[in-house]
């Protein structure tokens, strides 16, 4: 069993239309980086050119807000990633 | 007090036993700043003018323009080209006489934000940009009230509720700037989150039920599924840091 990343909409072009991606890893970084070696595509629309989140991304770990400092937090398995994005219409 | 004519009109909301006529009384005597009468301003100025929320102050700076109205359902086809402000203030005039309307054909900045909500009861954002949210965040968090956040994009919307000093605020989760895009959007979005906001602002006037603090509810319309995330206070925000205090 390993970590379930449940992609935003607007990701899930970027993996073949799934939902929901099981990775591998120890922290949410380290996950998050896993399911990009998986689905290429995802890359820019996670992290920044310097390699941190896009500042559009938001992270939720176990339904938690995983901000600050969200790469670095540990995760096992049978967590659960959230991926979403910062609105802004209205 | 409330009026003869009154107790009719709010008579359903009334026989709601978390609100009554105390609470209708409340609701009489409140007042409420709405920033933007666009997508969500409509539904949530016209949720909170049919409950009979004393006052409304509204603010917009835009013009109506055809592109608005699959949305923004204050505005009608005979509106295009008026301000946003005038075309919004008459409809709800005549929705409920009893509730005050006041206009402010205003942009929002970071100088005047604290004077516009001044004397009221709370904040609504009903923006179409961050900036402006993040404006209007702080100027909540100085004045101790609290601020109802709801954003839109497509078919997808969120709402959290502010209240200072005791829950995170919208800076709490700043991570940086956000490009603006000019955004997708269908309809009914902005009218589910606005009606989520609506809700707030009532429960909130009223003092009733749990208020969406330190939660952020992510609405799916595609799906048509609502996702519920914890929000942390940032001890380091630099908007609500000073204030905020431990539950």
């Amino acid at each position: 069993m390993g970590v379930k990343v449940n992609l935003h909409l607007t990701l899930r072009s970027h993996a073949n239309g799934q939902e929901t991606v099981e990775v591998e890893g120890k922290t949410v970084g380290e996950c998050l980086r896993n399911l990009v070696q998986m689905f290429p595509g995802l890359g820019p629309n996670i992290f920044d050119k310097k390699g941190g989140l896009n500042s559009i991304v938001e992270v939720y770990l176990n339904l938690q807000s995983a901000y600050p400092n969200e790469l670095v937090k540990p995760v096992k398995d049978g967590d659960e990633i959230h991926l979403t994005m910062i609105l802004s219409g209205g | 007090m409330l009026n003869a004519e009154e107790l009719k009109r709010y008579d359903r909301q009334i026989m709601i036993p978390e609100i009554g006529q105390a609470g209708q009384e409340k609701l009489k005597e409140a007042k409420v700043f709405v920033a933007g009468a666009g997508g969500i301003g409509s539904p949530v100025t016209i949720y909170l003018v049919a409950a009979g929320v004393g006052t409304i102050r509204l603010a917009d700076h835009d013009r109506v323009d055809v592109s608005n109205l699959n949305r923004q359902v204050l505005h009608w086809d005979e509106d295009v080209g008026r301000k946003k402000v005038g075309s919004a203030g008459e409809k709800l005039r005549r929705m409920n006489p009893h509730v005050k309307i006041e206009t402010l054909d205003e942009t929002i900045t970071e100088e005047n934000a604290g004077a516009l909500a001044s004397g009221c009861d709370g904040i609504v954002d009903a923006m179409d940009n961050l900036p402006t949210r993040y404006i209007l965040n702080k100027a909540a968090v100085d004045l101790s009230i609290p601020f109802f956040h709801g954003a839109v994009r497509g078919l997808e919307g969120r709402a959290t509720t502010v209240v200072p000093g005791k829950s995170a605020c919208l800076r709490c989760l700043y991570r940086g700037p956000v490009p603006q895009e000019k955004f997708p959007v269908l309809g009914a979005t902005p009218a589910v989150i606005g009606c989520i906001q609506a809700t707030e602002v009532i429960k909130y006037i009223v003092g009733i039920g749990e208020l969406l603090i330190n939660r952020l509810l992510i609405y799916d319309g595609l799906n048509l599924k609502f996702t519920e995330f914890k929000v942390n206070r940032n001890p380091e925000c630099e908007h609500c840091s000073r204030t905020a205090k431990e539950e």
